[in-house]
């Protein structure tokens, strides 16, 4: 059975009744939805409260659900939108986010450590220090497109973007990663070249 | 004009069609330039397609479920509210609608004010009551016009 199919076969008992059934479906989609809040709120706390939020929205709304889309873009749709609302009450600065100098502060704080710590921890971690340097957005959609494995088509109906537009954020992410890649990980790249 | 990055993105990504894709291929093939490149970009997409994601606390799912109970059971729309129910409401605004306006229509005695070659200053012989009848009606779709478009607005 593919994963959409078995996402709406836990919608269909759950509208019949079975509520019970509701955990499986927040088992089967925390970690992404999480993941995701965690992009924009940029701490686990508030990523877990905003996660919170987007699974009891779903359920209050998931009699009206069209059943003909993925259940999956219309929960990243609702965590987007909730992060997006959590970001606005909290007034989070999110320019300072955008700007170069939080790449550069980044850069600075790898650096200082770069000596001792590029042969301890793996390229994950400075992966995702990366993402997290990106604007929320950014993040978003590199998230989206790698670990949903969503079409830009799709990204743009979660997020509320033109597929251009979307595009066109990925690659800019993308580029920002690959700076900050090549600079944490020369060598590994060079190797592989 | 794309540069040689946006055109290796797109390949990687498999948004080109056959041509196109063969001419990436081309062009990695016998251009260093497209080579280096494409071969730098296969490694930062395969590093970005690994990243983990985050997992939430252990208790993340509990809570969850705890405050699900609270909740009322969701529905399907589709056995909430019956089309012939939605019909039937849209039938009878647009009757009692139609009734109203047919019903004011037959009940204005439409008059034509006295016209002379030189008229004099008395305005009572242009306002008939058809005329501020009239003028009273565009006043209200204005109105209602209004407030449509501000409620709008509002997102009410």
């Amino acid at each position: 059975m593919q994963e959409q199919e078995i996402d709406l076969a836990l919608i269909t008992a759950v509208l019949n009744g079975n509520t019970a059934v509701y955990s499986e479906l927040v088992t089967r989609h925390q970690r992404f939805v999480f993941t995701l809040a965690l992009r924009f709120t940029k701490n686990r706390e508030d990523a877990e409260e905003v996660a919170q939020d987007c699974f009891i929205k779903a359920y209050r709304a998931l009699g009206t659900f069209r059943q003909t889309s993925k259940f999956s873009t219309w929960l990243y749709t609702i965590t987007y939108t909730s992060a997006m609302t959590h970001l606005r009450r909290k007034k989070m600065d999110t320019v300072s986010l955008n700007d170069e100098e939080s790449h550069i502060q980044v850069a600075d704080t790898v650096a200082d450590n770069r000596s001792d710590s590029l042969e301890k921890k793996s390229a994950h971690f400075y992966l995702n220090q990366a993402i997290d340097s990106l604007s929320p957005e950014d993040a978003a959609i590199i998230t989206l497109f790698y670990k949903a494995e969503q079409s830009l088509e799709e990204i743009s109906n979660t997020i509320h973007m033109p597929p251009n537009t979307v595009k066109v954020k990925l690659h800019r992410a993308r580029l920002k990663l690959k700076e900050k890649l090549q600079y944490l990980l020369k060598d590994e790249v060079k190797e592989l070249i | 004009m794309t540069t040689i990055e946006e055109q290796i993105w797109d390949y990687i990504d498999g948004n080109l069609d056959i041509a196109g894709q063969s001419e990436i291929e081309a062009k990695i093939a016998v251009d260093e330039d497209y080579r280096s490149a494409y071969l730098e970009l296969k490694v930062i997409h395969q590093q970005i397609g690994e990243i983990s994601l985050d997992e939430p606390s252990m208790a993340f799912n509990r809570k969850v479920m705890g405050l699900i109970e609270l909740e009322i059971a969701p529905i399907s729309l589709k056995t909430k509210v019956d089309q012939r129910i939605i019909y039937s409401i849209a039938a009878f605004f647009i009757l009692s609608a139609a009734t109203i306006f047919i019903y004011s229509i037959s009940r204005i005695h439409f008059t034509v004010p006295k016209m002379t070659a030189a008229p004099a200053l008395n305005l009572n012989q242009y306002l008939t009551p058809t005329l501020i009848r009239g003028f009273i009606f565009c006043d209200v779709i204005l109105g209602l016009l209004y407030l449509d478009g501000w409620l709008r607005g509002k997102k009410i």
